[in-house]
């Protein structure tokens, strides 16, 4: 199904054979992406789970990996985060430079660049991405790729590893994309906490498409914080693809606050029994931003737990949209499943939908769904003014209160405390936080 | 003396709808500094718009009638100036508000008075500590402090919590609606108490209440029988007994 977008993205690809050498250790894999890609095409509005995203921008946008445009300093990167080692890719490559020492020990953190297949780290897969058609950005990404990082976390008696991965954007769209990659596995009873953060450098008028493949495998526990807060003039596909082994615990925490038009695919499945998976994303839309999600989670094992919670924030003329849907397949019998999704509409034009989904073929499960959206709670908004609150102070309290609960639960402090900077909607002070003795 | 002051408010035929419906018919009502003033009457009779009406809630129109406060126009306000300039009104069924910290909101409240009169802001160390000595004069447990905003809270909790929030607050008016309804014996007391420690000569207090047992404990200057948008009469404390005793029909019968 060759169209003009698809056979435009071959000829990119052909003539870039300078950044994408014919040759060498995933050279293969990158011609098989793209037949698939030509195969397939990429998604269109008409397509069922990308009504809301904004496709439209792929008409002028240029394909071949950018160059960097300028250097990037630490001092353009966000504040460390204590206890973390920072490993920072600049336009989809490493930059060693700005990162800590690559390790072989325990934790594998590998740019993909220099490992190729030969690593190791990417052969096999848990989940092919490309292999759904929702998930069809990751072949442009893997089609494209150049350098990403390849992690890969062994089990570890002591505590969990701290690793932050920047993706840095600052080649302007004219130029080209910038494609982060990360391939990540835990093996059995591995730990660790993983920060993933999409940033911009300059003026950021960027396109990145960024292909996230997870594997955590059995008892192995995955705290993975992703935050997308690129700049406004930005342009961001992302697809994650993620399987979640026996007994394993997988903690995804998305905030999207960045870029004038994104759209993130988080595709998961529990393929062991008892995976437990929490997936919870923030999403903040203002002036004429798009912001899109759309999760996935099947249950393909016995008595695996999901909670799936997005609390999404649409001001301006911005569009917020969250598509969240639970297939719990024949297999999956004693499936427990929560999805709690919220949408607040803080403008009369802006834009918010809500989309629970649930398929079930099989009996013997509890799934339960609750999904609003709707405006600031006048009574509230009352209560506050009549204790001599500004509306405006009143109006961002309360956008808070509505994001609260989720943001509370970011484990690691310094993160939070950055999160809650973008988010806090610049309240006076940190008013969420207890008090108390 | 008193009665030679100007009112703290003074209310002029007050007139007021909702939706189109007429639910304020000629309200005139004045309250010295100083007074405790009960408004009782049947349900629906008007007692909580009017108390919304003072506090500036939207979506009442005010279709004729005066309010002044300290002598200005208090219907000219917003409601977050009224409360800067010491009106507090507790409300009949307060809100939850989840994520937002009770002691945030009486702090943003104190500094939010403090900015209108120049004042720096409070202390956050000395400020808790007040906030505690009063929380335990209202008998409310330590867990308050981690807590949203009425999250969580028993009918009865919420009701104390309108009153922490006034002594803290300190307002030249309180409105308090129906804050005795669906207290214990124990504390109805509390609250009393609490409502007690308010008065003195430089303020006032608007009391709605069904029951004459609060007043036993906060003994009113004056009490009025609100009956279908208007006061259907006036008189001191041993009205309300005659209320208990005779019910409101005595009353809207002859107000008819
Ligand atoms: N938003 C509204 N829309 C329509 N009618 C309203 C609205 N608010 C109040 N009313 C009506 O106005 C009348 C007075 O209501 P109000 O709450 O002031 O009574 P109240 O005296 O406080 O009664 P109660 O003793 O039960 O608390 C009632 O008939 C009520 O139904
Ligand atoms: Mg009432």
């Amino acid at each position: 199904m060759s169209t003009p977008l698809t056979a435009r993205i071959v000829e990119e690809h052909a003539n870039a054979s300078r950044a994408l050498p014919p040759a060498g250790p995933t050279a293969a894999r990158r011609r098989t992406a793209l037949a698939a890609l030509t195969a397939s095409g990429l998604p269109t509005s008409r397509d069922e789970n990308w009504k809301y995203a904004n496709l439209r921008p792929l008409e002028r946008l240029r394909f071949v990996p950018a160059a960097p445009a300028q250097p990037v300093a630490a001092t353009d990167l966000p504040a460390a985060i204590p206890g973390f080692a920072r490993y920072v890719f600049v336009d989809g490559a490493f930059a060693p430079a700005l990162s800590a020492a690559l390790n072989a020990t325990a934790t594998a953190v590998t740019p993909l660049c220099a490992a190729g297949d030969a690593a190791g780290t990417s052969a096999a897969p848990a989940h092919t991405p490309g292999a759904d058609a929702d998930e069809r950005f990751a072949l442009l990404n893997e089609a494209f790729a150049t350098d990403g990082a390849a992690i890969r976390v062994a089990a570890h008696p002591e505590e969990p590893v701290r690793l932050e991965l920047v993706f840095v954007a600052s080649a302007d769209a004219h130029s080209g994309a910038s494609y982060p990659r990360l391939e990540l596995r835990l093996e059995s009873q591995a730990q660790l906490l993983l920060i993933e953060r999409h940033v911009s450098a300059g003026p950021g008028a960027s396109f990145v498409n960024s292909a996230v493949t997870v594997d955590v495998g059995a008892g192995a526990t995955l705290h993975h914080y992703r935050l997308q807060e690129l700049a406004v003039r930005a342009i961001v596909f992302d697809t994650l693809c993620a399987a979640v082994g026996r007994d394993a615990c997988y903690r995804l925490h998305g905030i999207n606050i960045g870029a004038q038009s994104a759209r993130s695919t988080l595709a998961v499945r529990l393929t062991g029994e008892r995976a437990d998976l929490r997936l919870a994303v923030v999403a903040l839309g203002e002036h004429q931003q798009v912001q899109d999600t759309y999760a996935r989670v099947e249950h393909a094992a016995p008595r695996a737990h999901t909670e799936q919670v997005f609390r999404g924030i649409s001001a301006g003329r911005a569009r917020v949209a969250f598509n969240g849907k639970i297939v719990v397949g024949s297999e999956a019998h004693g499936t427990d499943s929560r999805q709690s999704l919220r949408g607040l509409l803080a403008g009369p034009e802006a834009e918010i939908d809500v989309r629970p989904q649930l398929e079930i073929y099989t009996d013997e499960v509890r799934c339960s769904h609750g999904a609003t959206a709707g405006k600031l709670d006048e009574n509230m908004l009352f209560y506050l003014l009549s204790r001599g609150l500004e509306p405006e102070v009143a109006q961002r309290l309360l956008k808070w209160a509505f994001l609260e609960d989720v943001v509370a639960k970011i484990g690691v402090a310094e993160l939070r405390r950055q999160i809650e900077e973008r988010l806090a909607l610049q309240v006076p002070e940190p008013f969420a936080r207890a008090e108390s003795a | 003396m008193a009665a030679s002051r100007t009112p703290l408010l003074a209310i002029d035929d007050l007139h007021v709808s909702v939706e189109g419906k007429k639910i304020l018919n000629g309200l005139t009502l004045q309250v010295r500094a100083g007074e405790v003033h009960a408004i009782m009457g049947p349900n629906g009779s008007g007692k909580s718009t009017l108390a919304h009406v003072l506090a500036g809630r939207p979506g009442y129109e005010i279709t004729a009638g005066t309010v002044s406060y300290e002598g200005r126009d208090l219907l000219a306000l917003a409601p977050e100036e009224r409360a800067r300039q010491g009106v507090f009104l507790g409300f009949q069924y307060p809100v939850e508000i989840p994520g937002v910290n009770n002691v945030y909101l009486l702090k943003a409240a104190v500094n939010a008075v403090r900015q209108q009169r120049g004042l720096p802001e409070v202390d956050a160390f000395e400020f808790l500590g007040l906030v505690r000595e009063k929380m335990k004069r209202m008998h409310i447990e330590d867990s308050f402090l981690s807590r949203g905003v009425n999250e969580g809270f028993s009918g009865g909790e919420k009701k104390r919590n309108e009153v922490l929030q006034m002594l803290v607050l300190e307002p030249r008016l309180a409105i308090l609606d129906e804050t005795d309804s669906g207290l214990d014996i124990d504390a109805l007391k509390v609250v009393a108490a609490g409502v007690n420690s308010q008065r003195s000569p430089e303020r006032a207090c608007l009391l709605v209440t069904h029951y004459q047992r609060l007043l036993e404990y906060v003994v009113p200057d004056i009490v009025h029988v609100l009956v279908r948008g208007r006061i259907a009469r006036s008189g001191d404390r041993t009205l309300a007994l005659e209320l208990e005793r005779r019910g409101y029909d005595w009353v809207t019968g002859e107000a008819a």
